[in-house]
């Protein structure tokens, strides 16, 4: 009993020693995300080409489809600018954007000079649909279901690895 | 003398306890009708943390998207929600991870109970040893 | 040329560090007798080498030296000297560096202030410090190493010292944070040698009393300055934010506290040999975990250091070969027959292991507090939780609780036999009225009482009569008074006043965001603000727009400056909070947001007795300090 008692510190320190390396090794940044299997938030803003065209929940649901959060001011947007286009190219996926907290001459003016791989994009100069989708920053990228249904989330820049892992298994449903 | 002080203690809590009348200025920037919305307003901005800075709450940091928050929990409050719906509101969007107050439930259970059972059983503990030893 | 020098010399102090964690042991324990070297010699041997090399890693700040790559990080030309001589501790690898030099200057301090006729203890010691000297060396050597050039083409410039680390208080609080931690090597190794020699409790714990005491006195220091600075530099008026460094700091802080009360009464009475035994270790353990959570960067956190996880591992390393090392020979150490001496229940003996308990859990607590959000995504598959301010508040109340009444009778008790408690109605109606003049003097000041804040104000004045009328219940002169009383006077009602200034703060504090400009003025409280002028400023490496805003409380008015700066080499934006002080209230300004043309939002707030947190931690450290060197006069 008193050897046990003895021993007790060492077991204890010993396995947290154990579980502070368990954490080290598989240390992920991904963030939760709180809307998985939700449905996308209503929301209602103007689009960044038209400030007249008022779009709804109802202009992006009607087929499954990516929304991609981006702005000018996120470098990170640019790294992965080439990949929305050549995916807009290959796949026959729709992809959104959600312009976020951004200017709208200069957005307009990266659309023309990059290229634009985005059917529309949402100007939500304000971040309220971005609070609605508990956006952290840009890049962010979201996969919706012909549901509806926001399935999957990616927080940073999306690449080929990142679209094989998470979410090119969606377009087979 | 402890009498008197036993006295003025009393005549102290039994004073109306002063609540000043709100004035609302414009220059303030999150004008509220009533001190309860204000004083729920500054505690949330405490609690909530900003999702961006990894580790600073919404009233410690002026980035965009805690200022886009701030502004979120004020429309809230400004609609009379309560704290709890204000949280709720929060949490459904961005996760537990948005308040610094972990909800109770099993999974947090060994955090919110843990200490306070260690405690009882060490205190526990040492009386019965010292009683085995005498 | 003199980073290489820097860096030979720390190579050299590596190989000797090794000889001394070594050759000592093969003396005693191999029987190599012709292995003794002179310990004495060998550590201010040590301790001059590291000192050389920190010395030329200074240098090379202080000459703009940026094919270091370490400086190129952390400094630039157009910086004021004063802060590249901080810088040389403003990160992860030079801080190493400090922190070994500490360890060594401790080292140094426990071979020619510790005597003892037992030569072979104090080599033993000597030896198991130096390992883990070793251990640090090899450490920053091989992962941190500070003098590491970029060749063949070095940047012209450096990329600037993090700015807002570019203040007083920051050059202050890391050197003396990191002595608070390495002093606490000397504790566990006195603590690993005691198990190893069977050491008399009574003898072993008198050695380490006065390093533990002035280790604890260096981390209150540390910790208060630390608190001071982010609450004028992070600039939203908080001045603890329960942050995992934080915490890091907090939960060796305790133990420290924990270990020289239980020490105290193993010297006094030889019991709680092996608890503190055992405290020494986790102490120890704890100021290093605290580090590697820091700067493994499996925490995210606000004072996050350069990550990398070799160095997490590195570090995690060290923690589990000394700490499960030592673990390991004590559970297999048979220390045969233990002194008993029997306590009553309501013995003083009883009262430092009812203080142990609630120490010891609390950093229990707040290290699984810490570490919670990590456990909690394992187990829920990637959920997320934060566990902050609120939680930390909840449990740390009914604990500071009981450990404040348990401090205000504490020096009542007598030693082994059941304490008379005839004391007990004095003290009650005395802290009574102190409590009652307390809120007597806030009603005044604030013109509101808080429900709120009463019970933490009680346990202020408990725990400032239980200290005070003790002094004057042993009849002591005033000259004795210095001499025996004065060191756990200044540290108990130091705590009071802490927890007075806690109180107050938590309750009483005022905030407001406020959108003006130029001329306009706003009602605050009982104070009228007014947006005097806002202009720009050029500083020695920012630029800055400074705003002037008044408070005026119709018999005062004070003009309170705030700043938005502008770091030219990196363009980082710190906001300079302006805080008018007073022992009573702080008024404190921190400039927003420039919303239009030259209207300005500006967060204003009213903290009263903040000053007292500090007050408190400066009286606590003073306190532990003056029993600390109390313990080498004694001898």
């Amino acid at each position: 009993m008193k050897k046990i008692i003895d021993a007790l510190p060492l077991v204890v320190f010993a396995s947290l020693i154990i579980v502070l390396f368990s954490f080290l090794s598989d240390k992920d940044d991904q963030l939760e995300t709180a809307l998985i299997d939700s449905s996308f938030p209503d929301f209602n803003l103007g689009s960044l080409s038209d400030e007249s065209r008022v779009l709804t929940k109802q202009d992006i649901i009607k087929l499954p489809a990516l929304i991609n959060v981006w702005a000018t001011w996120c470098i990170a947007c640019r790294v992965e600018h080439p990949f929305l286009m050549k995916l807009k190219e290959e796949s026959r996926l729709t992809i959104y954007g959600l312009n976020y907290k951004d200017n709208k001459l200069k957005a307009l003016d990266l659309l023309e000079r990059d290229g634009n791989p985005f059917e529309f994009s949402i100007y939500d100069f304000e971040g309220r649909l971005a609070i609605d989708l508990g956006v952290y920053g840009a890049p962010e990228t979201f996969f919706i279901d012909k549901n509806g249904l926001i399935r999957e989330r990616h927080v940073g820049v999306i690449d080929e690895k990142v679209w094989e892992e998470k979410f090119s298994k969606y377009l087979n449903e | 003398m402890n009498k008197l002080i036993f006295f003025l203690l009393f005549i102290i809590c039994s004073m109306q306890i002063s609540v000043e009348e709100k004035v609302n200025f414009d220059n303030e920037a999150y004008p509220f009708a009533s001190d309860v919305q204000e004083s729920l307003f500054y505690s949330l901005l405490n609690e909530l943390r900003c999702p961006k800075c990894q580790s600073s709450n919404l009233a410690g940091s002026n980035s965009p998207i805690s200022n886009d928050l701030k502004r979120e929990v004020y429309e809230l409050v400004v609609e009379g929600k309560s704290s709890k719906q204000i949280k709720d509101h929060l949490v459904d969007r961005y996760g537990n991870f948005i308040i610094y107050n972990p909800p109770i439930e099993p999974a947090t259970y060994a955090l919110w109970f843990g200490p306070f059972i260690l405690i009882l059983l060490s205190v526990l503990v040492i009386i019965f040893v010292r009683k085995r030893i005498t | 040329m003199i980073p290489e020098f820097g860096h030979l010399i720390l190579i050299v102090h590596l190989i000797l560090s090794l000889l001394g964690g070594t050759l000592p042991l093969l003396a005693v324990y191999g029987n190599y007798r012709s292995l003794e070297i002179s310990i004495k010699k060998l550590s201010f041997m040590l301790f001059i080498l590291i000192t050389i090399s920190f010395l030329s890693l200074i240098y090379s700040f202080l000459v703009d030296d940026f094919s270091v790559a370490y400086v190129a990080q952390n400094s630039n030309i157009n910086l004021p000297v004063y802060y590249k001589l901080a810088a040389t501790w403003g990160a992860h690898e030079g801080s190493l560096v400090l922190w070994i030099l500490a360890m060594n200057a401790w080292l140094i301090g426990f071979i020619f202030f510790t005597h003892s006729k037992d030569k072979d203890f104090l080599s033993t010691v000597f030896s198991i410090s130096c390992q883990v000297i070793f251990a640090f060396s090899l450490f920053t050597l091989f992962t941190s190493n500070p003098f590491e050039r970029i060749l063949p083409i070095p940047p012209l410039n450096g990329a600037d010292l993090n700015p807002s680390l570019q203040d007083f208080a920051f050059t202050v609080h890391p050197p003396l944070l990191y002595f608070g931690y390495s002093g606490l090597l000397i504790p566990f190794a006195i603590a690993v040698a005691a198990i190893l020699f069977k050491k008399d409790t009574r003898e072993w714990a008198s050695y380490s009393r006065p390093w533990t005491l002035l280790s604890c006195s260096f981390l209150t220091l540390g910790i208060a300055l630390g608190s001071w600075w982010a609450y004028y530099e992070l600039g939203w008026g908080g001045w603890w934010f329960w942050d995992p460094v934080e915490n890091a700091a907090f939960v060796p802080w305790l133990l420290s506290v924990a270990l020289f009360h239980s020490l105290i009464t193993s010297q006094n009475r030889g019991v709680f040999g092996k608890w503190s035994i055992l405290l020494s270790i986790f102490a120890f353990a704890t100021s290093l975990l605290g580090t590697f959570l820091v700067r493994s960067g499996i925490l995210t956190s606000v004072h996050a250091f350069a990550l990398d996880p070799e160095r997490g591992i590195f570090l995690l390393a060290i923690l589990a070969f000394f700490v499960i090392g030592s673990l390991f020979i004590y559970s297999i150490t048979d220390f045969g027959h233990v002194e008993e001496n029997k306590y009553e229940l309501t013995s003083k003996e009883f009262g430092f292991l009812l203080n142990n308990l609630l120490l010891v859990v609390l950093a229990i607590s707040i290290l699984f507090g810490t570490i919670f959000p990590l456990i909690y995504e394992a187990f829920t598959g990637g959920k997320q939780i934060s566990v902050g301010a609120p939680y930390f508040e909840i449990i740390l109340f009914p604990f500071a609780l009981a450990l404040g009444l348990l401090q205000g009778v504490a020096l009542y008790l007598s030693w082994g036999q059941s304490s008379s408690f005839s004391f007990l109605p004095r003290l009650l109606i005395e802290s009574l009225s102190i409590f009652s003049l307390i809120i007597l003097i806030l009603f005044v000041l604030f013109d509101n009482l808080y429900l709120s804040s009463f019970a933490t104000i009680f346990l202020a004045s408990w725990i400032l009569v239980g200290t005070l009328q003790m002094t004057k219940k042993r009849n002591l002169s005033y000259w004795n008074f210095l001499r025996k009383r004065l060191a756990v006077t200044f540290a108990h009602a130091g705590m009071a006043i802490l927890i007075i200034g806690v109180g107050v703060v938590s309750s009483y504090s005022l905030e407001k965001e406020i959108i003006l400009s130029p001329g306009d003025s706003t009602e605050f409280s009982d104070q009228t603000i007014n947006f005097q002028s806002i202009d720009d400023l050029l500083g020695p490496n920012y630029t800055s727009k400074s705003a002037v805003v008044s408070f005026d409380d119709g018999s005062k008015l004070s003009n309170i400056v705030t700043e938005k700066r502008t770091y030219l080499p990196s363009g980082q934006i710190t906001t300079e909070a302006g805080i008018q002080a007073d022992l009573f209230k702080d008024l404190y300004v921190s400039i927003g947001d420039n919303l239009q043309s030259n209207i300005w939002s500006f967060k204003i707030q009213i903290k009263p007795f903040i000053r007292w947190i500090w007050l408190g931690a400066l009286l606590i450290a003073i306190g532990s300090f003056l029993a600390g060197v109390k313990q080498f006069q004694r001898r």
